[in-house]
């Protein structure tokens, strides 16, 4: 078993810098030159990035307690690293997160929590394309775990989920199928776990999107338009129905769920005003008008008695099914998820080594990919993964070398070391063909290894200064068979790369840019790791 | 223990809050010479000494009050100086504090409140018709009953799932093992005082050396290791409930309960079992000082703050007929008298955390 090291500093400013990113830009670096500072009547939150949703409501809450919210999105996973090692002291005031069971589970952490107030609950559940619930004879008030795992094994359902090492929706996801196959009745042990082996690994065949959170999830079911289901918390699958006709039907598996309660928690060492605004806004947000105001605009569902769920939210009751009481039972679940029981990664790094990449940068970037071949004691998600295959492509004024490892689960040093030693073996020289070698990625990933998440990371310093143009590039993306058109580019921006460009490429491709100019570049390819 | 002493820490620090809110007041009491007394209470009644009624009760009879809130089989580890009283949610922490410290004169226990099972009507219905429980009112509309105790302990014993049970079948959510969801333990006094009451009835009486801690363990761990991840207050389990989220059975106090009808919230199809053997949660004030002690025989004596008390859920000690008279309307809920109730003593910290502890490894 491995244990789950605390964040490094470099990740944390990479997760806040991407959060300053995908909150629609604008936003402050919490990290660089921003101010982590308390202001008077400004409450620092820790948040869950699906509780953007919940800005009406605080805006209505700020108008009537005085007190604003300045939210930091995150994953719950990572958050719960950052408040365990002590370094969410000072720089936030309170946690509000889907669950903070997890997060509990860490030594460290139960200390630095007070006041624990759940504010609304949201299953985690199944939207289902109603021509799927049709096709499948589904009664969607009768669907069982079993049933979906049938249904996938028959080769007639596909999903996307999050992938749980990152984000709570998929955790739950995880918990719950693998208590409905394997039959536990309570809380899942380590023997469920190993029972339940078998039938999670073709559960998980039929998994054809992942992502490391649950908003470019959504994005990408969309854009895919050929997976048949999505996971996610309820409240989001009946807000996508709603804002997007997506038309899913939500199914909330009869054998039990994993219900998100979103606790507003404050934290110890936060300043004793910020607190005292934390309790005003706790208080307001449990009221009944505050209640109906929720559920209404985010289908969530309300915690007083007094106030119905809003329309559309079924009212019959499910198992909630327990939360793992151990870390061990909790850290041993990820683990198997991640190295045996989902569909492995192929991946191709796209690597800039143009004469730019001289110096600094470069052992930046040798640093980042050794990051990522990890050591003895790595935590689950934080180096690649059993079975993943990886091939790095160095370019300069062209592709300069093509070296393809897979990680052997019975030897996995093998792998890692060789990706190690051809890391460092990195040179800078010539200009910067990023296009021609994006082409030369999709082709090299278009021979074979069908079933497995396939994706390509584009790490740049500069623009396209050689080789073929956009045009080309965008004509050739045109003629690739829609298979191979579904293998989403993810760009790093770093150095003086053009955002602009890159972000067209992310959008052409159905990718995601990540931005390392204000983070670091091993805290960006480590977050890569929750889209792979 | 270290989890202990970090959570005391935490609730030292959120504490200031309250005490912030209290001293926030002082000026607008009554003008007569206010003295400030601090207290670390038992955080189910901060709500209480937070409510603007009773700060304002505190100050016309000359008293502003301090608190920080702690869990209650926590205060041993804290030192205690400067206060001037201690307010467990149990007697046996609050004696173990009065000896520890000295007091003389003993402790006041101003109120009290019995640890009670809550179900959606259906779930109740499943529990009477497969003998664990047995409900009172009409048929259909019941509200209110009787858990019992030991055939429930029997079921746990025999692993019985909800599948197992007569007419469960019909309620999708009755799935899996039949267990009572708590709070932790280790840390929470309702989920102490609920191994208290299953250990007494397990053992055949009080729990009072390692021979019943080892006699009662495998029943205990079957109590606590299936709930998986459990929560550190009362709190958060009874909203999932309300919120028609969480495990079909929750153990809370009936002030929980009592309160929120008293504030005329509507608790939908809820029912409350009081279980035939309970442990009753006595906020036990410890005086540390001689003012500890005029604040705890004010909360003792005061009509008023008796009211307010009970406008908390709380029943006053001694006094039934306050009680009685201010939930007359919620009798279909509330079993008043408590006459058919066994009270288990509760054991020393000392045994019930070797049994906590035995029963979450």
């Amino acid at each position: 078993m491995r244990r789950r090291l605390r964040l490094t500093a470099a990740l944390i400013a990479a997760l806040l810098t991407a959060t300053a990113c995908s909150s629609g830009g604008g936003s402050k670096d919490p990290e660089n030159g921003a101010d982590t500072a308390y202001h008077p009547g400004t409450l620092r939150v820790l948040a869950s990035s699906e509780l953007a949703d919940m800005r009406g409501v605080l805006d209505e809450a700020e108008r009537k307690t005085g007190v604003k919210v300045r939210p930091t999105w995150t994953g719950t996973l990572d958050a719960a690293e950052l408040i365990a090692s002590g370094k969410a002291d000072g720089k936030y005031d309170a946690v509000w997160l889907s669950s903070n069971d997890y997060l509990r589970l860490h030594p460290g952490a139960a200390e630095r929590l007070t006041n624990e107030t759940p504010v609304m609950s949201s299953p985690v559940a199944l939207g289902v394309k109603a021509a799927t619930v049709a096709r499948l004879g589904w009664r969607p008030d009768e669907v069982t775990w079993s049933q979906v795992h049938q249904a996938v094994l028959a080769g007639k359902l596909t999903y996307g989920m999050t992938d749980p090492v990152r984000s709570n929706s998929g955790f739950s996801a995880l918990i719950s199928v693998a208590s409905g196959l394997s039959g536990a009745q309570s809380a899942l042990t380590d023997a469920d776990v190993r029972r339940a082996a078998p039938k999670l690994k073709e559960f998980f065949t039929g998994q054809k999107l992942t992502s490391g959170s649950s908003g470019w999830l959504a994005t990408a079911y969309t854009r895919r338009g050929s997976v048949d289901a999505l996971v996610n918390y309820e409240s989001v699958l009946l807000s996508m129905n709603r804002d997007s006709h997506t038309g899913l039907t939500v199914i909330r598996p009869k054998d039990g769920v994993v219900t998100a309660d979103y606790p507003l928690t404050l934290l110890t060492s936060a300043p004793q005003e910020a607190r005292e605004s934390g309790q005003a806004l706790t208080s307001y947000l449990r009221g009944p008008q505050a209640q109906r105001a929720l559920t209404e605009q985010t289908f969530r569902r309300p915690v007083v008695p007094s106030v119905k769920p809003a329309t559309g939210l079924d009212t019959e009751k499910r198992r909630e099914l327990p939360f793992p009481g151990s870390r061990s039972v909790a850290d041993g679940l990820l683990d198997s998820y991640e190295n045996q029981l989902r569909r492995p990664s192929r991946t191709v790094y796209v690597l800039d080594t143009s004469g730019s990449m001289e110096g600094e940068r470069l052992s930046r970037l040798k640093a980042a990919l050794a990051g990522l071949t990890g050591t003895d004691d790595s935590a689950t998600g934080e180096r690649f993964r059993d079975r993943e295959e990886v091939t790095l492509m160095p370019f300069g004024s062209s592709v300069k070398r093509v070296r393809t490892h897979t990680v052997d689960p019975r030897d996995p040093a093998a792998a890692l070391d060789g990706i190690r030693t051809d890391a460092g073996a990195l040179t800078a020289s010539g200009d910067t063909a990023i296009y021609s070698s994006l082409r030369e990625a999709y082709e090299r990933l278009g021979t074979g290894g069908a079933d497995a998440f396939t994706s390509i990371v584009l790490m740049t310093d500069g623009e396209n200064t050689a080789g073929s143009g956009p045009g080309d590039f965008d004509a050739f993306y045109a003629k690739l068979p829609a298979a191979q058109r579904a293998t989403p580019v993810f760009p790093i921006l770093f150095g003086d790369s053009d955002r602009a460009e890159l972000t067209r490429i992310a959008e052409l491709t159905g990718g995601r840019l990540f931005d390392a100019t204000r983070g670091s570049l091993d805290g960006a390819f480590e977050e890569i790791r929750g889209y792979q | 223990m270290k989890r202990i002493v970090g959570i005391v820490l935490a609730v030292l620090l959120i504490g200031g809050v309250a005490a912030a809110v209290v001293a926030g007041r002082e000026d607008q009491g009554s003008g007569t010479a206010t003295k400030t007394v601090r207290g670390v209470i038992g955080s189910e009644k901060s709500e209480f000494f937070a409510d603007p009624d009773v700060v304002k009760a505190l100050a016309d009879k000359g008293f502003a009050v301090k608190t920080e809130t702690s869990g209650s089989w926590a205060m041993e580890e804290m030192p205690l100086t400067g206060y001037d009283f201690a307010f467990p949610a149990s007697e046996a922490p609050g004696k173990e504090l009065a000896t520890k410290h000295g007091v003389q004169g003993g402790v006041l226990r101003p109120f009290y409140s019995p640890l009670v099972v809550v179900a959606h009507r259906p779930v109740a219905e499943v529990l009477a018709r497969n003998g664990l429980a047995a409900l009172d009112g009409k048929p259909g509309a019941e509200a209110r009953g009787t858990f019992r105790m030991g055939p429930f302990l029997d079921a746990v014993r025999a692993d019985r799932t909800w599948q197992q049970l007569k007419g469960a079948s019909a309620h999708a959510e009755l799935n899996g093992t039949v267990f009572i969801s708590s709070t932790d333990p280790e840390t929470s006094n309702s989920g102490a005082l609920y191994l208290a009451a299953a250990s007494f009835v397990a053992n055949g009486g009080l729990v009072s050396d390692a021979g019943g801690v080892d006699r009662t363990a495998p029943l205990l761990r079957k109590l606590i290791a299936p709930q998986g991840a459990q929560k550190t207050s009362s709190d958060a389990p009874f909203r999932d409930f309300i919120s028609g989220a969480g495990n079909p059975l929750v153990l809370v106090y009936e002030s929980q309960v009592a309160s929120m009808l008293l504030q005329k919230q509507d608790v939908g199809d809820l029912v409350v079992l009081y279980p035939d053997t309970t442990v009753t949660s006595d906020h036990t004030l410890v005086p540390l000082t001689d003012d500890g002690r005029a604040l705890g025989g004010l909360l003792t004596t005061d009509k008023r703050l008796r009211e307010l008390a009970v406008r908390h859920g709380f029943r006053p000690q001694g006094v039934p007929a306050e009680f009685t008279a201010a939930t007359a309307g919620y009798t279909a809920y509330l079993d008043q008298t408590l006459t058919s109730v066994h009270q288990a003593p509760v054991p020393t910290t000392k045994w019930l955390q070797a049994m906590a502890r035995r029963s979450r490894s």
